[in-house]
């Protein structure tokens, strides 16, 4: 009896993550873009990293601000250079969780992931609506959001503002694989 | 006795399953470790303020070069408002691949025609592994147009030739603040003097400090170690600020060094830096970046 009960612990506690089952995208695709009058700009990053653990629904994204590709390269230099100031704050990232997530329902869910976003040295909280396929265990997610150039305190010199849009829309699209650290 | 083994195998689980659940981004951390990170613009241009920098041009970049200098002569022969002498080079320099660059251009003030190449060599990474500075190769040739008046010259058109080859070594030592090395040799073409070396061994010093994201202040020298001996000449000198906007880049400063190519400025620079006509020249260089690449294309 005195070896059962903490036998019976032990499976206790396991017995309950047996979904202890994390899931990543490597080559996550992060574009944004910015529309004005003078200039479109557009940028694109296929080296996103994601990860969700399914069994606590929580999902983190970090991806380099110098992987962004411009159509112009020399935007490229510039983004990093002078405006996101990649040799300071290398990254962005997000750590948030999903909302009645249910991992084990077939093809199409919409749901609202609540979290943190770092960008640029700054926190923001956000809500942001997202798409959730699964095809038979793969789990795709994809969606958009809005960022407010000022909420980032990314300077735009006065004259260049007309260049570049009060509001970035972004968009995202993670393709997981099982996670094996 | 029963208790404690309990509590020790709780513990144990406890630990357990907090050490697989760590935090996903630091899982993240640990996957972004695998890709190399190489340090984005150490100089923002081309150049320092007259002189090259490690920068290259991206592929497909072309650059529409424009440089002034003004200066004026000494104050009894001084006629205009503004400045009695005007020198422009204009070159067109463009990038072949992310690493090679070309250029030609035109010098009005002294007749020179000069084209160049430039090869990324080492480039500087800022994850800590890797070089901790980039070294860019330079080679440079200039032709000299005009008619040369003293007979003893021997003028024909391989004598009015000049090469400059340059080792450009840089690093961007923190953010704002970058440090360039330049060991250069210079071969000039033609012989004024018996008494004057035509190869010369000169190094560069150069240096940028971010002042804002869109403005900085840069500084150049050269020292030359056999310097020409039949005519005084100093080592170029100048103070700078370096300001880009979008696709065009202006560069303003003030230099002793009237000429614009590199084998003339480093080794013919006849004034001395110092605030007396016509020592002090004003510098204006405005590039135009033009893009024929577009890197989002087949989206």
């Amino acid at each position: 009896m005195s070896k059962v009960i903490p036998l019976f612990f032990l499976f206790m506690f396991y017995g309950q993550q047996p979904t202890e089952e994390k899931i990543i995208a490597r080559q996550g695709r992060v574009s944004f873009f910015s529309y004005t009058s003078v200039e479109n700009i557009k940028a694109e990053n296929n080296q996103v990293l994601s990860i969700i653990d399914l069994s606590t629904h929580d999902i983190a994204v970090s991806m380099l601000m110098n992987a962004f590709i411009f159509e112009k390269a020399l935007m490229r230099e510039h983004f990093n250079e002078s405006y996101i100031e990649s040799d300071i704050y290398p990254k962005a990232t997000f750590e948030g969780k999903i909302l009645d997530f249910d991992p084990s329902q077939e093809g199409e869910q919409t749901r609202m992931v609540k979290g943190t976003f770092s960008m640029h040295g700054v926190s923001k909280e956000l809500e942001i609506k997202i798409k959730i396929e699964n095809i038979q265990g793969t789990y795709i997610v994809s969606g958009t959001f809005e960022a407010y150039v000022k909420d980032y305190s990314i300077k735009i010199p006065p004259l260049l503002a007309g260049n570049i849009a009060k509001t970035i829309s972004v968009d995202f699209r993670f393709e997981y694989q099982p996670y094996e650290s | 006795m029963k208790a404690k083994k309990i509590i020790l195998y709780l513990i144990c689980v406890c630990a357990a399953n907090t050490m697989v659940g760590q935090d996903l981004l630091g899982i993240l951390d640990k996957e972004h470790q695998d890709t190399p990170q190489y340090t984005q613009a150490t100089f923002k241009f081309t150049r320092i303020a007259f002189g090259h920098s490690i920068e290259t041009r991206k592929k497909g970049i072309l650059d529409v070069f424009v440089a002034n200098r003004f200066w004026n002569t000494p104050a009894d022969r001084a006629q205009s408002f503004a400045a009695d002498r005007l020198s422009t080079r204009i070159a067109l320099e463009y990038g072949i691949s992310d690493r090679l660059s070309m250029g030609f251009g035109g010098t009005t003030y002294d007749g020179l025609f000069d084209g160049y190449l430039k090869y990324k060599l080492i480039r500087q990474r800022s994850d800590g592994g890797g070089s901790p500075f980039s070294v860019t190769l330079f080679q440079g040739s200039s032709y000299f147009s005009e008619g040369v008046v003293p007979p003893t010259i021997q003028d024909d058109f391989s004598n009015r030739l000049s090469f400059t080859t340059q080792l450009l070594i840089g690093k961007k030592i923190s953010p704002n603040f970058s440090l360039q090395i330049a060991p250069s040799f210079i071969h000039r073409g033609l012989e004024y003097s018996p008494e004057d070396p035509q190869s010369h061994f000169a190094i560069g010093f150069g240096g940028r400090y971010k002042l804002g994201n869109h403005v900085s202040v840069v500084s150049e020298y050269y020292y030359t170690a056999n310097p020409i001996e039949s005519f005084d000449t100093y080592g170029p000198f100048a103070l700078g600020v370096n300001w880009e906007i979008g696709d065009v880049m202006l560069q303003f400063m003030l230099t002793n060094a009237v000429r614009m190519v590199e084998d003339s400025f480093i080794t013919q620079t006849r004034h001395n830096f110092n605030f007396r006509n016509p020592n002090l020249n004003f510098g204006f260089n405005m590039t135009y970046v033009l893009h024929f690449k577009r890197h989002l294309k087949n989206k």
